[in-house]
């Protein structure tokens, strides 16, 4: 564990002193996310400050879930983009093999090779968000409250991971997997707004199938006071268990895996 | 030699294998592409029924006019779409922009007809995504030809204006040589400055006056406005000459422009 620790913070200053080279690029690729981001914030500002309640929930509480989701996003944007890539940049190239024989876990290796600086952006973003958000609802920090939050954001980041891991193994089968972790991945959408305005389809969902409602709704919910059960916890299992699931189907492609000639 | 046949056969399969699975990588890309388009538009949807739950109108607009707005901003979001950053991006990196120039053609008409063929096939592959708003979400389309006819031609200027603008803004990659992040902050803008997620006319007036200043509504909002009925029928010429002002304004400062900034093309590594 302690060696791999040592071993992505190596990873880490390589690949950061190539950002450094193309400062430029390193900035303007953290700015693009915070202005994505900011258009889909300045649009629901311009609603709510004509209409103040979304199915019960005023604007404060709508950044909160925003934010949320966007802190847990940004984990997986920093450090497991390159699970986007394993198709088209590694196994169509075939620069996976390079993988396969160093002596440390390919998988590991994939997620270090490349630390996406465009995530700072949405962690930026996210953090604002949350903290503008929480300070203007008077949240009162209780030990439970605070520990819901650091859980919320982890276990969110991890569904992100994890749901982006299950699909990216296609790569194996069929060398570009973006179009079915895409699939997967812009459900996320969804749950950037209270899971109550949706249908009940919608919400079974994104709680039970792609359960990204555990990465903003329910944390949310829960630091609101809102009466939703102990269902606010179960965020940290849901992504234990997806993990588990990923990381077999990563196995299991790894076997299957045989090159593509190149 | 039994082995060795065999071994060549599974290499071969290997290559006959791979074919197939490039024509259904772009099968996927259609009909996932259609289904991303059904998340994006149900989100829309469900969050403006939640917004006008307790309220009949804002702004002047009930549901049913914002949902057609809204939806209709979606399907047209292509309009305000351009490539032209990434073109001289790739262009400048090939060392291709010096062939382009020399050539005995505008380089601006080429750059022009290309998205226009790129807007029109998009247009066309937003077809299936128009059936799906139609039936699961009530898209309706106006039935009066001279709204149409307004809104075509509006939709044309606009792109139009758009097209320059672009070009003014792809000039800036002579300076930066820094292209994709340029390309995305730019999209990024014009998503909510073109009005695609918001109607204009709900924006408090000072936003207003910094979206109208900007030349991204001229393509999505003003158009889609015109086609439903927001901005109405009889104030077609006068937008249509405020958009020809806008193009001459953007034809001239990107002319400019371009004449300056050519001088700094730095072809990298050469």
């Amino acid at each position: 564990m302690t060696r791999y620790l040592n071993l992505y913070w190596l990873f880490l200053i390589q690949r950061l002193k190539v950002l450094m080279e193309y400062r430029a690029s390193f900035i303007l690729g953290a700015a693009s996310t915070i202005v994505w981001q900011g258009s889909s914030i300045a649009a629901v500002w311009v609603v709510m400050q004509k209409v103040p309640d979304l199915n019960g929930w005023n604007y404060d509480e709508v950044l909160l879930i925003y934010g949320l989701i966007t802190l847990s996003k940004s984990i997986n944007h920093m450090f497991a983009d390159n699970l986007w890539t394993l198709g088209r940049m590694y196994i169509r190239s075939g620069g996976f093999e390079r993988f396969l024989v160093r002596p440390i876990d390919p998988l590991f290796h994939l997620l270090a090779d490349r630390f996406c600086q465009d995530g700072v952006g949405n962690f930026l973003v996210g953090a604002a968000l949350v903290v503008k958000s929480t300070i203007a609802l008077g949240i009162d920090w209780t030990p439970p409250k605070l520990a819901m939050l650091v859980v919320g954001v982890l276990s969110g980041g991890f569904i992100f991971i994890a749901l982006n891991l299950i699909t990216c193994v296609s790569a194996f089968w069929i060398v570009d997997s973006v179009p079915v972790t895409r699939l997967v991945f812009d459900n996320h959408l969804f749950a950037q707004y209270p899971l109550t305005i949706y249908p009940r389809a919608i919400n079974i969902l994104l709680t039970w199938l792609i359960p990204y409602g555990f990465a903003s709704f329910y944390p949310a919910s829960y630091l609101l006071d809102r009466q939703i059960g102990n269902i606010a916890w179960f965020g940290p299992f849901v992504a234990a268990i997806l993990l588990f699931i990923g990381y077999r189907l990563w196995q299991t492609g790894l076997k299957y895996y045989s090159g593509t000639g190149s | 030699m039994i082995r060795n046949a065999k071994r060549d056969l599974s290499v071969y399969a290997a290559f006959f294998a791979m074919i197939p699975k490039l024509f259904m990588a772009y099968q996927l890309w259609f009909w996932i592409g259609l289904v991303l388009s059904v998340i994006s538009m149900a989100i829309l949807v469900f969050f403006w029924r939640a917004v006008y739950a307790d309220t009949a109108s804002i702004s002047g607009l009930a549901l049913d006019k914002t949902l057609q707005y809204i939806l209709l901003a979606f399907i047209f979001s292509p309009l305000a779409g351009n490539d032209l950053v990434w073109e001289f991006g790739s262009n400048l990196r090939e060392g291709m922009m010096i062939h382009h120039l020399l050539r005995p053609i505008n380089f601006q008409g080429m750059n022009y007809a290309q998205n226009l063929g790129r807007l029109v096939t998009e247009l066309m592959l937003q077809i299936p995504v128009v059936i799906v708003a139609v039936v699961l979400f009530g898209l309706r389309f106006p039935t009066d030809i001279a709204t149409w006819l307004g809104f075509i031609v509006s939709a044309l200027l606009g792109l139009t204006v758009m097209f320059f603008f672009y070009w003014f803004l792809a000039c800036l990659t002579f300076y930066t040589t820094e292209v994709w992040g340029l390309g995305v902050l730019i999209q990024g803008m014009s998503f909510f400055l073109s009005g695609t997620l918001v109607p204009i006319i709900m924006m408090p007036a000072w936003l207003q006056t910094i979206v109208l200043s900007v030349p991204f509504a001229q393509a999505v909002g003003v158009p889609v406005s015109l086609l439903t009925g927001i901005i109405p029928l009889s104030e077609a010429p006068r937008v249509w000459l405020t958009q020809i002002l806008w193009i001459i304004g953007m034809w001239i400062l990107s002319t400019l422009f371009f004449k300056v900034a050519v001088r700094k093309i730095t072809v990298q590594g050469g």
